[in-house]
């Protein structure tokens, strides 16, 4: 810029009084300076028509005085505001980096868990994928110390952990369901994480939508428990997933995310259906009696 | 469910063949299945659906709560933004007699967007649900920035910095409550705005002859689009700020590109006419005075 700027003068200097103004300008234009440059050069352009050489070389002094305390004073005040961005943007690097931790926890643990369509011994499988609960802890009480240095903020980074932490309650929630056939509650979730509610608690919408995600699971192991020879498998998922179904109808949902999965459990449910009445139509199940009227309810 | 059936009752059957020959060889398997789920099935089976329906209930009083919540936050948000919109408005007005009467309304009606509208707000974000709803109250948020910071150029000729908008904003809440403090991401994403309005604020003004305004508008606007690209890359919390950095890129050069023909034309125009040409009456005294 300042090479420019000094060397306009000359330039105008050589150039005839009369053909001085606009044609330089357009020349300015044409060439290939950027608009930066070329802006830089109007307020010694600007000033030229009127005023001597010396002077103009004077006006741009001036106008450096007269522009610095705005631009200096902006400058101090942007100053802030990108500390204030940078902290943030820190500690957002901690939480992905404690996130991310998690993300490999859950593979690790939903790999184990994969386990149980190949009919081995449930406990031993659900033994292998609980052995990672005790990692997802320290890493989710790691998460609330860096939470605790910003309080309140919960929601503000609440993106960064969201995702896995659906996986992660759609996994203990599973196992949960494998072992006692009944379904992980929000507040059991959160003590199996040991989570406090008051300091960085498991979101409603997170675990609902991680329970969705259970849901998707049961299909394909109904199937596979129904190839191993478990006939009475249908039935009992049928009745859990019946009954969950029913449940998440009592949530009045917005237009989101959980509408989508919730919308998408009922694809869930008409699987297990589909499988419970291949088996109960060839007698199959044992308990004949109690799946015929689960299969009359099903019908319904 | 019928119909379900029905339609894969042909590809299922199928496969169906396949578990009556493999139940002979699992059902040492299906015997301890058997003993493990199942009894514990039938235990819970009677009290297992109580608790699910009352964590439920619970739940979807949470989800109603915040969604009724939300609702208003909305409401709220718009309301401000409908007013702010007219303080602007009334900014743009602004001409070169009644500079002092046109902002002293647009300052009333700023404080009334402050104390009828934002302050409803306030009510409403205590706690978590300041960062939790703010897509909820964004829109409108960023348009009372643009408004106060707007007002504040025109007045003062500096920018307002964020702790100057919530200093305002302070008295507005009681004391039993946390203040409503506007985010960064909000404000600078208000900035990002500003820079449009102060577009058109330029060229009405350069069309009214306030060149030196002009010239002032297009140095602020320069400068915080210059600070914004270093904030830019590190506002990881919206998406959206890179089509504003592109947006406000277009307003500096209208107002740049404004500012150059009025240079241009005024510089080759104005001597032949003498400073009484009526066009331009500022640009020409304020020439020959350099």
């Amino acid at each position: 810029m300042t090479i420019i700027s000094i060397l306009v003068p000359h330039i105008i200097r050589s150039i005839p009084l009369s053909t001085r103004r606009f044609p330089l300008l357009s020349h300015f234009a044409k060439s290939r300076l950027t608009k930066f440059q070329f802006l830089a050069i109007l307020p010694v352009c600007y000033h030229s028509p009127y005023t001597s050489f010396k002077s103009m070389a004077d006006g741009e002094g001036e106008m450096h005085m007269q522009h610095s305390p705005t631009v200096e004073k902006l400058e101090m005040q942007f100053e802030e505001l990108r500390s204030q961005l940078e902290d943030s943007g820190k500690l957002r690097e901690r939480i992905r980096a404690v996130a991310m931790e998690i993300e490999s926890t859950t593979w690790l643990m939903h790999s184990s868990l994969l386990l149980i369509h190949h009919s081995i011994s449930i406990s031993d499988v659900i033994e292998k994928a609980k052995q990672q609960i005790g990692g997802l802890r320290e890493l989710y009480n790691k998460l609330a110390e860096i939470i605790r240095e910003c309080p309140d903020q919960y929601y503000r980074y609440h993106g960064d952990w969201r995702t896995e932490t659906q996986t992660v309650v759609s996994l203990l929630s599973f196992i949960h369901w494998l072992e006692t056939g009944t379904l992980l509650l929000h507040t059991e979730a959160e003590a199996k994480l040991g989570l406090n509610p008051t300091e960085f608690g498991l979101d409603v919408e997170d675990y609902l939508i991680g329970i969705c995600f259970m849901s998707n699971e049961l299909p394909r192991y109904v199937v596979n428990q129904v190839t191993a020879g478990d006939y009475e498998c249908p039935r009992k998922v049928l009745k859990f997933l019946k009954d969950l179904h029913a449940a998440f109808r009592m949530l009045n949902l917005r237009n989101d995310f959980l509408r989508k999965k919730f919308d998408g459990m009922k694809y869930d449910l008409r699987r297990v259906e589909e499988v419970f009445y291949d088996v109960k139509i060839r007698g199959l199940a044992t308990n004949g009696e109690s799946a015929g009227k689960e299969g009359d309810q099903g019908q319904s | 469910m019928k119909l379900f059936n029905s339609s894969s009752f042909v590809k299922l059957s199928i496969m169906a063949s396949k578990p009556q020959q493999l139940r002979p060889l699992a059902g040492t398997s299906r015997a301890k299945r058997e003993r493990t789920i199942t009894s514990n099935s039938s235990v819970s089976e009677s009290a297992e659906s109580n608790p699910m329906k009352d964590a439920f209930a619970k739940y979807a009083n949470y989800l109603n709560d915040l969604n009724d919540k939300r609702e208003r936050v909305v409401k709220a948000s718009r309301d401000v933004t409908m007013n702010s919109k007219k303080v602007i408005f009334q900014v743009h007005r602004i001409g070169k007699q009644n500079k002092d009467e046109v902002l002293e309304k647009a300052e009333k009606d700023l404080a009334v967007v402050r104390d009828q509208y934002v302050s409803r707000l306030a009510k409403e974000l205590q706690g978590t649900d300041f960062w939790r709803l703010r897509q909820a109250y964004s829109p409108g948020v960023q348009e009372y920035i643009e408004a106060v910071t707007l007002f504040n150029f025109c007045k003062a000729g500096t920018l307002l910095d964020l702790d100057g908008v919530n200093a305002a904003l302070r008295p507005l809440s009681n004391p039993s409550m946390e203040p409503l403090q506007i985010n960064i991401i909000d404000y600078v994403l208000g900035l990002a705005d500003l820079t449009g309005e102060l577009m058109r604020l330029a060229i009405g003004r350069i069309s009214d002859g306030e060149v030196d305004f002009a010239k002032k508008i297009c140095t602020f606007v320069r400068e915080i689009y210059r600070e914004l690209t270093l904030l830019a890359p590190v506002m990881y919390d919206s998406s959206d700020m890179k089509t504003k950095m592109d947006t406000m890129l277009q307003s500096l050069m209208k107002i740049e590109k404004a500012c150059f023909s009025v240079h241009v034309r005024g510089s080759e125009y104005i001597p032949p006419l003498g400073s009484a040409d009526a066009r331009f009456p500022l640009l020409g005294e304020d020439d020959i005075e350099r």
